[in-house]
């Protein structure tokens, strides 16, 4: 076999092998673009058809966080899910609240709806002045007291 | 052929399969065209085996795929497909180098591909591991400790890792690795506020009560010790790893990462004062050629191959691989970098890239500490393991033998793969089916203390 044709195979076998990647890499985008948060998102997941669990029926726009106690105004976008704490790893991190737990609550976004959830805090979570005893779902407006600080939920 | 129907797995479900399928698929015809080629090379005729083993790769891997159908209709989708195109590849260059190997590899490729189907038949809920973790942590370290019993260990190079039953050979070290990360991931999920809340005061330093901890150091210093004693370095440093890796992941303490590295330091050094053949790894990894025809002869083959492949390699079946003492297992990636070059050993890396990042994000999207924590510590074993060999093969790190994950020849590690990639793909349809029912009314469980 002449070396010319062996040496056009070996870059058509190479060829192949990077093909092969494209397409993992081109799955593994499919896969990972209906999570990005953007206007898109609803149609993309009825595109791709993620199924129910991520399907909402209006183009939602995303929660959002909005610091009102300290009246800083930071905004925190509402991912998949935040956590709040005085932990520096938390989303939300508020380390100068002392009434702060290092893990406090936590809201997570399930059906484009945000939920709310305390962590075993030692002065508990408040939604509109009542203590959180359970998983409660967040709605526009709702105020969040954490230790001194107050979260609002703004879209 | 008439695939399984998956009743109600929905759209995304019948999507990610139909990727797999047809990733599967491309990794067979790449598969048979580099056996093809290699046959070009020696001679101007197909090979006469050509239609079995097209046969046969097809089969294997169609029938795993079947199995995934059957048993995890909403697994991800690439896992498979990236671990047969791994293996295909290994198994072309391990035909190539010796036709005797390849028969075995083919034997060992079914018998890791049974148990795929069976790992997947039979985990029908990860939870059900989690409950059997004192088991496994036996189990594990009793494998590490078969070998040396006297009479059924065989030492095959310098490393006493092999169990010799009649005709069969194998490391029951490698199957020590996935019950160790299961034991691993159910206790620290189930002690991980106590590890992660230091209480007992040490000098400066303050550490998590060492009731909690005994078991871990127990469990680790056994398997290093018996690792150490069976003289084998690279899977010592794997386990180190990777419960080093496992203890972070699950506590969020940067303190035990320093505290690990520490000891690895201290461990290292001792190694390197105590055993002539750390000592020796350490200096023909540091310059290998005064020593190019002896101790380094191996590396220095390698680095030579690799050299001679240049940029797109000499082409499958015309380098010299044969050239490299044990090409068809720990350095197969140097045979690799002659015969396909600079673009097929990048090719390979970005294989394997592709493949612990998806496991990475299987672990990230887990909803239950058990499943993620599990999901990394498999895929940190393929990670590490692929970092330690294709470091010690380049000269990265000073060479430390182990295989490199679906590609090396090896029978006891090809098949602790497959039952990794069986579970990982396990925990991906468990969490797809629970996110795709959209249980919106259970929360999740919370697992705040995962480092993330």
């Amino acid at each position: 076999m002449p070396e010319a044709i062996l040496t056009i195979l070996k870059f058509c076998f190479l060829g192949l092998l990077y093909l092969f990647l494209a397409r993992v890499v081109r799955a593994v985008y499919r896969e990972l673009s209906p999570d990005r948060p953007a206007p898109a998102t609803a149609n993309g997941a009825a595109r791709f058809g993620r199924g129910g669990g991520r399907r909402s029926d209006q183009p939602a726009r995303p929660f959002k966080l909005k610091m009102i106690d300290p009246a800083t105004a930071q905004i925190f976008p509402l991912g998949e899910e935040v956590t709040i704490g005085r932990a520096p790893g938390c989303s939300v991190p508020l380390a100068d609240d002392t009434y702060v737990s290092q893990l406090h609550a936590r809201i997570y976004v399930r059906d484009g709806k945000p939920f709310v959830e305390d962590l075993g805090s030692t002065n508990g979570t408040f939604l509109n002045k009542d203590r959180l005893s359970k998983t409660m779902p967040l709605h526009r407006g709702d105020k969040l007291q954490i230790g001194q600080t107050v979260l609002e939920i703004v879209q | 052929m008439k695939m399984p129907t998956m009743s109600g797995a929905g759209p995304a479900a019948a999507a990610r399969r139909s990727t797999e399928l047809g990733l599967v698929i491309l990794a067979v015809i790449l598969a048979a065209g580099g056996y093809v080629l290699t046959a070009l090379a020696k001679g101007a005729t197909l090979p006469a085996d050509l239609a079995p083993f097209a046969a046969g790769a097809a089969g294997l891997a169609l029938a795993a795929h079947v199995a995934v159908r059957r048993f995890a209709p909403r697994a991800d989708g690439t896992l498979l497909g990236l671990a047969v195109v791994l293996n295909g590849i290994g198994f072309v260059v391990i035909a190539r180098l010796d036709h005797n190997l390849a028969r075995y590899q083919t034997l060992w490729t079914a018998v890791g591909v049974a148990a795929f189907v069976a790992t997947l038949a039979a985990v029908k809920r990860i939870r059900d591991l989690e409950r059997y973790r004192y088991t496994f942590a036996l189990l594990g370290i009793g494998s590490l400790l078969i070998p040396a019993v006297p009479g059924i260990g065989q030492e095959i190079n310098g490393a006493r890792l092999w169990v010799h039953l009649g005709p069969l050979n194998f490391q029951p070290g490698e199957a020590a690795k996935v019950t160790l990360v299961i034991f691993l991931a159910a206790y620290l999920v189930e002690k991980r506020e106590l590890l992660s809340t230091p209480t007992w005061r040490v000098g400066p330093v303050m550490l998590p009560d060492p009731k909690h901890f005994a078991p871990l150091l127990l469990a680790w210093g056994s398997s290093i010790l018996v690792m150490v004693r069976e003289k084998d370095l690279g899977s010592s440093l794997l386990f180190f790893a990777v419960f080093l890796a496992m203890l972070y992941m699950a506590t969020a303490r940067v303190s035990y990462v320093g505290i690990g590295a520490a000891m690895f330091a201290v461990g290292a050094t001792l190694a390197y004062h105590a055993f002539g053949h750390v000592r020796e790894r350490v200096t023909t990894w540091v310059n290998p050629w005064p020593t190019a025809q002896g101790h380094s002869f191996q590396l220095v083959q390698a680095l030579f191959a690799f050299g001679s492949g240049g940029f797109a390699g000499t082409g499958l079946g015309l380098g010299s691989p044969g050239k490299i003492p044990n090409a068809a297992t720990d350095f197969v990636f140097a045979a690799i970098g002659e015969e396909l070059g600079l673009l097929g050993t990048t090719a390979v890396l970005l294989l394997y890239l592709l493949l612990i990042g998806v496991g990475f994000r299987i672990a990230l999207r887990a909803d239950q500490p058990f499943l993620k924590l599990l999901a990394a510590g498999l895929t940190t074993i393929l990670g590490v393991q692929t970092f330690i060999i294709l470091g010690g093969v380049t000269r990265l790190i000073p060479l430390t033998g182990i295989t490199m994950p679906f590609v090396s020849y090896g029978g006891s590690s090809l098949l602790a793969n497959f039952v990794i990639l069986a579970l990982l793909l396990r925990i991906s349809d468990e969490v797809a089916r629970r996110s795709d029912a959209g249980e919106l009314h259970l929360p999740p469980p919370t697992d705040t203390g995962t480092a993330r």
